[in-house]
This record gives structure tokens, C-alpha cells and sequence, in this order.
């Protein structure tokens, strides 16, 4: 299941061991919109090993400017609170799978 | 254009023809976007030796042939820009402006027109460099962004991106009267590199400086991998097989675009090939 997160809630989800990714979108924004049924899936195949979250850029302004978000949909990844790694645009499921296993 | 397609061709040169010709033929539900002209490269060619069966034709007479024959065979070119391509899993999306369409497989024949990337471009991919400005525009509430437009259409995205951003400036790369509101600084000067730390700072020009917080880049023919996302590139050429496959499944690609000769034989001979793979393809899909 993939977890919506706001400028208020980020701290408190981005903390853990377990990698967490943050898929920066709005609802304006075409290939969001493509990429969100992807991220359900990765959530569900990675269930466990991944936390899959995702953040409004219109509605939560103070993490996309803190993170400098000017692409969307950004993906962010943290480990244990820090950024660790980023994809811009959309990628395939594929893609996506493999560029979070190289950090689980 | 309602329903999933069975295969989306993109570009109607010779491969991308071959393929919508082979495929209608095995009874596929198919749609080809492309041009007019059908290939400009092709309709500009003043003479053609090496096409077996016609020995110096003109490029203009090949394309009048290749048109009566996707006529007799109910084969209508759809004029559209495809934007982008997203592998969804089992079926792609096409974006089309604000449609989608969908298709059960693929057929990539775009051919090599399109530009380097400028330097800096693919460093700052996202951390300043875009290339949808529409998409992208309110995250540049009250900041600087320089557009560098190679088509009309660039000029009305510049006009909206005007409306959000505080400051526009306006590269043309083109010919023409440039519509721009009031608001948009016109440039014109050639792009030589783009500057930054961790975001774009900088486009520096041939005899000027921008002070930018992004760049776009609205090109008429993107890269391969900017068109589709995930698609491997090997030497500036998508990767196939001898079966035309790529390595995203149902993904197929002819013509220039997978490497030299830049041939038209050899363009229409992938095209067959690729129609023929995704034939297999979705008949093993049914399975």
C-alpha cells in the first residue's frame, strides 16, 4: 500500500531501518499519474522490505522546496532519515525494483 | 481512437510502414502516428539507386507509392506527437497532449533525428532541466525560467510558463515570429552549457549569461530514452536483438534508430521483423 505523507507528517515517516521512498507528485501532472499505479505495485511485491510513500507538492510546499523538487514526479529514498538516493520522471516497474534493491 | 490497440507504431518512414503493413495483414489492431510526408528524409531525397525494383527514383515518387499502398490497404496515419511512453507492465500508454492512448505492444520507428543533449543537460535532469514546461511550471512560482524552443508550440508553452514563473526568457532555435507576450524576454543567441551545483545556477550562451532556475528544452524529436523511460541505449541507438526485441517485453524498435546502415531496406526489413515479433508476442499473450 503506498502511504500518503504531508510537510507535517515527513519526519515521523522517512525515520526506520526500512528504506523508504517518496514519490514527490500533484494531481496536474500527467506522468504522476502513470507512475502511481506502478509504485502500488512495487509496494505490494516489496511489502516489508520497502516503505512506499507519496507526497502532494501543491498542498505540502515546505518538503518539496526543503528536498529542491522542480521535476515531477520525483522519487526520493531515505535510510534511517537521510537521503540517499533520487529518480526523476517516470520509470518502469522494472526499473524501479532494481534501483531500490540496490539499497535494501 | 477508443479500446486498447494491439500494436502502436511511432514514425512512418519505411519501418515504421513495413510494420503497420505486416501487422494489418495478420489481422492486428493497429495504429501508426507519424507525418504528412511520411518520412522527411525519404521525400527530400532527390534520387534513390539502391531501392531493388525502382532504380533512380525520387524520394518525392517512392513516398506517392508508399502512400497508395497504405491507401489500398485502409491504412490511415494518425498526425499526432507522441510525448512520451510508459511501460505500465502488460500494456503501454501513449501521452498524447492531455489523451492517452494504449497499446498492447510496440513498435519504435522515430528514425535519428534528434539533437545532442546540450552539455550539462542530462547532469541537471530534474534539478533544474525539464522538458515539459506546462508539466513543471508551478514549481517555478516566482523564479527564472529560460525555454529553449525549437517549435511553435514552444512559443504558447512559454506564454503559459509566463504566467506563473517571475521572470521568461525565450531562446528560439527556429525561424519565425515568435508570438511571445510582453512579459517573455526574448533571446537570441546559441545555448553552449548549462551551470550549477546541486541545481541549474547558469546557462551560459555564446555571447551571454543567464542567471536561470531552469532550463527546458522543447525539441520536436526527444531521445529514445526520454521517449520511453527504461529503454536500453547502446551507442546512442536503441539495443535489439536479431528479433527487433528491446529489453522492455513488447517493446520493438526499426530502422535508424537501432543503428547504422541508415538504410531504407534495412529499415524495412526491421519494420517486418518488429511487426512479426509483436504478432508472437500478443498471440502468446492470449495464452
Amino acid at each position: 500500500m503506498v502511504k500518503h505523507i504531508t510537510d507535517i507528517t515527513f519526519n515521523e515517516e522517512i525515520k526506520g531501518d526500512v528504506p523508504v521512498i517518496v514519490d514527490f507528485w500533484a494531481p496536474w501532472c500527467g506522468p504522476c499519474k502513470m507512475i502511481g499505479p506502478v509504485l502500488e505495485e512495487v509496494a505490494a511485491e516489496l511489502e516489508g522490505k520497502v516503505k512506499v510513500t507519496k507526497l502532494n507538492v501543491d498542498e505540502n510546499g515546505v518538503t518539496s522546496e526543503k528536498y529542491r523538487v522542480f521535476s515531477i514526479p520525483t522519487i526520493l529514498l531515505f535510510k534511517n532519515g537521510n537521503l540517499v538516493d533520487q529518480i526523476v520522471g517516470f520509470k518502469p516497474k522494472d526499473a524501479i525494483i532494481s534501483w531500490i534493491k540496490n539499497h535494501i | 481512437m477508443d479500446g486498447r490497440f494491439d500494436i502502436a507504431i511511432i514514425g512512418s518512414g519505411p519501418a515504421g510502414i513495413t510494420a503497420a503493413i505486416n501487422a494489418k495483414i495478420r489481422n492486428k489492431k493497429v495504429i501508426i502516428f507519424g507525418h504528412e510526408n511520411l518520412s522527411n528524409k525519404l521525400y527530400l531525397a532527390p534520387k534513390i539507386n539502391n531501392y531493388v525494383g525502382f532504380y533512380g527514383i525520387s524520394g518525392k515518387d517512392l513516398t506517392e507509392k508508399f502512400k497508395s499502398h497504405l491507401y489500398d490497404m485502409d491504412i490511415e496515419i494518425t498526425y499526432e506527437r507522441v510525448n512520451n511512453v510508459y511501460a505500465m507492465g502488460d500494456y503501454y500508454a501513449l501521452m498524447i497532449n492531455d489523451k492517452i492512448v494504449e497499446a498492447k505492444s510496440i513498435v519504435l520507428a522515430t528514425g535519428i533525428n534528434f539533437s545532442n543533449p546540450l552539455k550539462g543537460e542530462r547532469e541537471f535532469l530534474g534539478k533544474g532541466v525539464g522538458y515539459c514546461a506546462t508539466c513543471d511550471a508551478p514549481l517555478y512560482e516566482g523564479k527564472v525560467v529560460t525555454i529553449i524552443g525549437f517549435n511553435e508550440e514552444s512559443v504558447e508553452e512559454a506564454n503559459y510558463v509566463s504566467e506563473i514563473a517571475a521572470t521568461v526568457y525565450f531562446i528560439p532555435m527556429f525561424k519565425g515570429d515568435y508570438k511571445l507576450n510582453d512579459k517573455i524576454k526574448l533571446i537570441k543567441d546559441k545555448p553552449v552549457e548549462i551551470v550549477g551545483e546541486n541545481l541549474v545556477k547558469k546557462l551560459i550562451l555564446k555571447n551571454t549569461e543567464l542567471v536561470t532556475d531552469g532550463v527546458f528544452f522543447l525539441r520536436d524529436n526527444i531521445a529514445p530514452d526520454q521517449l520511453i523511460p527504461g529503454i536500453e541505449i547502446e551507442d546512442k541507438h536503441i539495443k535489439v536483438n536479431r528479433s527487433m526485441e528491446t529489453n522492455l517485453p513488447g517493446c520493438y524498435a526499426a530502422g535508424d534508430i537501432t543503428g547504422k546502415p541508415y538504410q531504407y531496406l534495412k529499415a524495412m526489413g526491421e519494420g517486418q521483423v518488429a511487426a512479426l515479433s509483436a504478432v508472437s508476442y500478443l498471440d502468446n499473450m492470449k495464452k
